[in-house]
């Protein structure tokens, strides 16, 4: 074959190829561009709108973006406040719960599979059905809490919980951890499962006790996995809704309003599309900006 | 050695107690009257079983119908979105091009962006084009959503299938897209548990978008037909904990069953991720 | 029979004051052409009217009277008759929640989807939609109507002169009182001065009774207190200048009411728990004993009225006047504000109005029957089955002097919920009166 025809069936086949990318990627670039990137696009432009929704908008540049934090009846600060506190808690408590389960389920007791699977539960159960569920146990006069203290004679510690300012948050906290320590152990799990025997072994012979392995083997090995539960948690923390909608509706005196219930009411009570999309673009901006400072700490870390 | 046994199990032990209480106060309430929860029979055993909360919430509550349009949207948006990212992890990982990786981590962009960021355009854009109250108003959206989890996962599984495959196949006569239908999507199939496993977690909690985007009770999926009931029974307890136990149990039985095969799955999503 | 005169007086006397209203706010509207359009034909069609003939049409309706709405009974009842007079219109109407439904006819109308007739509130929830133009005027079919349905009752739908909305039922805020409990701390009687109130409250407190149970996890029914004090206080033509946008919330009179309304909070006579419940638990607490007085929508008569055992022990007033200056009784909270509309898309958007007027007659005539409210339509048929409670409300509309409707349905939904936050940082005392009006003055343009 000459040099020429070679140079043909190379273009010929980059051609067929470049074809059948395109065909191949086509769904998931429909489906990504316009639910996904074409409406992020739309958000940042609506943004700088003045806008109900169904008449004419008007442009007020970034307006939006100082009411946001000027405005003393919207409360994004406060959200914004609420929702660190929640990623607070899903990172030093939540985590390294869910690692104390992995490394321990790790250590193959019996009844693994059993612990496992029951752990693994409330995350299948729809976050609706556990706000629900909760909202009876916070009941003030017929809940399941309340009732227990004034079973144990500790009636000074009985609290309006998702009424009181003071609880409200605290009670949205709870199952939030409740709910997705399971999903992180199991994370973990897998990592720590990963680690093969041999190495434990090895290391337990040099007189390591099982602390140790799981300190200086085990969890530089999962470090990976532990990235992606923190990125997950935060992250998480900022998209936080279905909870609060059920749980306190942004209440007591909106001290539980996180970025996405505030988002909707400009929306659906308010008649601010303006001002829902530029709740929009921060909250996609935040989300970004954590992702990558959490990717470049767990960076220093691993050079330092 | 033995001490640490035991603390080893009193913890896994209570955590067992925290996770299966609250499932077992939702299943009693569920069968109680209000008389009965409010007063001295908090968390035993109901006295009298009154299944017929289960039938107020399947009557008035329309639970069975909002299940089905769970499972129905749930099971479209798995199968929506893991052929989509079969496809777009052939082209990214099997087809040698530039922009491969850099398509890759466009994809990837889509893990951290959070839902409800695009609820608004998206809503605009649906009801102008009369596209609110249908299954697919939430099909699509899910399938988008679920998209870059399901292509990290794919990608993580298409990876270990060696290429001398694909060259084989090729030297055999098949073409690109043979090769896709004939080698790669049948050797995949591990894969298909494990993104349906994370799919069918984000599809069938997701709350937001079911609630903004269905407002007709004959499209509500489970966690709107919920909070629809129990504002409408607030103060009755017991259909909405009948509500609650038909959400769940479902699901948790099937888990039961399952849950080797879904744990197996979900671990495979994090280590090959 | 005597029921039905003081209605009567009722609506062609007193509700003036409060009906101006919408009707007065600056609404450029742009429904012109829609209402040049169709006026060709209106009188041809008014001759069909019950008649079985001419083609069949479909009309759609969403409203809120869902399965568990006070309202249901009525709208089954008027949807039924309607059946019978008109069976070439080929009706069919869907309910939805309260919450999602506002949600629902805000997406349809951004769509242009809407169904021929929809349930809305009056004033600025429905002003939203005629200034965009999406609502039928109902000017030409409501000539027909003009002896049943007096003008005043169109105030708050009414935009640039031009009327857009069937009014229903009206409601005023009530003052409920568990008689069984006022009796144990000596009176007979919902007090009628500020002070004999504050008296009776303190002496209920005294005996462990809660006085007033209020759902802080819904604001508005914190309003239904805020704003009686501020009106029995400052007056209620400064209320209604401030709810309208004509003068600034910055007045000390306002001030000083919200510090009043404050002062009961601190005195601890709302139940504590009551932040944490829903207006439903809050209205069953109350039927079940557990405070003496529960302001809120005397819609609640039906549902209190149809309780057996509470219903003999249940009374409405009116709350006393605090500062006899500046206010009087008679002054008070409420109006017509549940309202159907037809929508200008409707492609028979005649046809739908003359339904629309009918159907709201039947459905006022049901609700008031039932209790689930006053009527807007003048009444007829036999009312003498109207319960007591509804009977002592119409008695106090007739007596009444002005009234301004509820905050959150006069303000525009941006400002009224701006309101409805600072509402909720008052009763949570995060903030006090000055902070209050402040605040509203700044953040409501």
């Amino acid at each position: 074959m000459s040099a020429n025809g070679m140079d043909k069936e190379k273009r010929k086949r980059r051609v067929h190829d470049g074809i059948a990318i395109f065909v191949f990627l086509l769904p998931a670039l429909l489906l990504f561009i316009s639910i996904l990137i074409a409406p992020i696009a739309v958000s940042v432009y609506r943004s700088m709108y003045d806008w109900n929704g169904f008449s004419e908008g008007t442009f007020i540049g970034l307006d939006n973006y100082k009411e946001l934090f000027t405005n003393g009846s919207i409360k994004f600060m406060v959200s914004l406040k609420n929702s660190m506190i929640l990623a607070f808690f899903s990172v030093f408590v939540q985590l390294p719960f869910a690692l104390l389960l992995a490394l321990l389920l790790g250590r193959a007791p019996k009844g693994e599979r059993f612990f496992l699977s029951v752990f693994f539960m409330p995350v299948l159960i729809s976050t609706v059905v556990i706000g629900q569920l909760w909202l009876k146990i916070y009941n003030p006069d017929y809940g399941l809490l309340n009732r227990f203290l004034d079973f144990v004679h500790l009636e000074n510690l009985k609290h309006v919980w998702v009424g009181e300012v003071k609880t409200a948050l605290g009670s949205i906290i709870v199952p939030t951890i409740w709910q997705y320590v399971g999903y992180h152990m199991l994370l973990m799990y897998a990592g720590v499962k990963g680690v093969s025997t041999e190495l434990r072994e090895a290391a337990m012979l040099d007189g390591a006790t099982f602390w140790q392995v799981d300190r200086y083997v085990v969890i530089p090995i999962i470090k990976p996995i532990i990235r992606v539960s923190v990125i997950f948690a935060v992250t998480g923390s900022l998209k936080t809704y279905d909870l609060v909608r059920i749980l306190t509706e942004g209440g007591p005196f909106q001290s539980t309003e996180v970025p996405s219930t505030l988002l909707e009411n400009m929306l659906f009570l308010r008649n601010r599309y303006g001002m829902g999309s530029t709740i929009s673009v921060m909250l996609i901006a935040l989300c970004f900006a954590f992702a990558l400072l959490i990717t470049a700490a767990f960076r220093e870390k691993d050079n330092s | 050695m033995k001490i640490r046994k035991t603390l080893t199990y009193i913890l896994l032990g209570f955590w067992v107690a925290v996770n299966i209480f609250p499932i077992y106060f939702m299943f009693t309430f569920s069968l109680k009257s209000n008389e009965e929860i409010f007063g001295q029979n908090v968390i035993g055993l109901p006295k009298q079983w009154l299944w017929s909360n289960f039938t107020t919430a399947l009557n008035t509550g329309n639970m069975a119908l909002y299940f089905l349009n769970s499972i129905l949207v749930t099971v479209a948006s798995i199968v929506i979105s893991i052929f989509a990212a079969m496809m777009a992890t052939y082209a990214i990982t099997r087809i040698r091009w530039k922009f491969s990786k850099l398509t890759n981590a466009f994809f990837m962009l889509g893990l951290t962006i959070p839902i409800q960021a695009s609820i608004v355009p998206v809503y605009v854009v649906l009801s102008k084009l009369h596209w609110l109250n249908k299954y697919t108003t939430l099909i699509i959206p899910y399938s988008a959503f679920a998209l870059s989890m399901a292509i990290l996962i794919c990608t993580g599984f298409m990876v270990e299938i060696p290429t001398a495959l694909d060259e084989a196949a090729r030297i055999d006569g098949c073409g690109i897209y043979g090769t896709f239908f004939k080698i790669i999507l049948p050797l995949m199939k591990p894969a298909y548990s494990t993104v349906g496993v994370y799919s069918f977690l984000q599809c069938w909690n997701e709350f937001m978008f079911a609630n903004v985007f269905i407002s007709d009770s004959k499209h509500r999926t489970l966690p709107v037909g919920i909070k629809a009931l129990s504002g409408q029974h607030t103060t009755d307890w017991g259909p909405i904990g009948a509500a609650l136990v038909i959400a769940t149990f479902p699901t948790l039985i099937t888990y039961i069953f399952l849950s080797r095969k879904i744990q197996a799955s979900f671990i495979a999503g994090a280590v090959k991720g | 029979m005597k029921m039905k005169r003081v209605v009567s007086t009722v609506l062609t006397g007193v509700m003036a004051l409060s009906m101006i209203g919408c009707g007065s706010s600056e609404t450029t509207s742009q429904t012109a052409s829609t209402t040049t359009e169709t006026k060709t034909e209106t009188t041809a069609k008014v001759e069909s009217t019950d008649a079985g003939q001419g083609e069949q049409i479909d009309l759609t309706m969403w409203c809120i009277a869902t399965e568990s709405d006070s309202n249901r009974h009525s709208y089954e009842a008027a949807i039924a008759d309607m059946k019978e007079k008109y069976p070439n219109i080929n009706f069919t109407w869907e309910a939805f929640e309260n919450q999602s439904y506002k949600t629902k006819i805000k997406a349809a109308v951004s769509a242009n989807e809407m169904p021929d007739i929809f349930f809305t509130w009056s004033c600025a929830f429905l002003g939203d939609f005629v200034e965009a133009g999406k609502v039928y005027c109902l000017d030409d079919a409501y000539q027909n109507y003009k002896s049943e349905l007096p003008e005043v009752m169109l105030g708050n739908s009414t935009y640039d002169g031009k009327h857009y909305g069937v009014p229903l039922t009206m409601n005023i805020v009530g003052l409920f009182a568990n008689m069984d409990l006022l009796k144990e701390v000596g009176y007979e009687d919902i007090p009628g001065t500020y002070d004999e109130f504050i008296a009776c409250c303190d002496a209920l407190k005294a005996k462990g009774i809660i006085p007033f149970g209020c759902a802080g996890k819904e604001t508005w029914c914190v309003t239904e207190y805020l704003e009686s004090v501020i009106e029995k206080s400052a007056g209620a033509a400064t209320l209604n200048d401030i709810f309208l946008g004509k003068s600034t919330w910055n007045n000390k009179d306002v001030t000083d009411a919200v510090n009043t309304f404050q002062t009961l909070v601190k005195n601890g006579y709302f139940d504590p728990s009551g932040i944490g419940l829903t207006n439903d638990e809050v209205k069953n607490n109350f039927i079940a004993g557990k405070y003496a007085f529960y302001m809120n929508g005397t819609w609640n008569c039906a549902d209190f009225a149809s309780n057996e055992e509470f219903f003999p022990k249940v009374k409405v007033g009116e709350f006393p006047v605090i500062n006899a200056d500046k206010a009087k009784l008679g002054q008070l909270i409420g109006g017509p504000s549940d309202t159907l509309a037809v929508a200008a898309s409707s492609p028979n958007a005649e046809k739908a109005a003359e339904y629309a007027f009918e159907l709201g007659k039947l459905i006022c005539h049901y609700g008031y029957l039932d209790g689930c409210g006053l009527p807007a339509w003048t009444p007829y048929g036999d009312t003498s089955t109207v319960n007591a409670l509804t009977q002592k409300v119409a008695e106090i509309v007739a007596q009444a002097d002005s009234m301004v409707l509820f905050g959150d349905t006069a303000m525009t939904a941006d400002s009224a919920n701006t309101y409805l936050s600072y509402v909720d940082q008052v009763y949570g005392c995060l903030l006090d009166g000055q902070q209050f009006t402040d605040g509203l003055a700044k953040d409501i343009q």
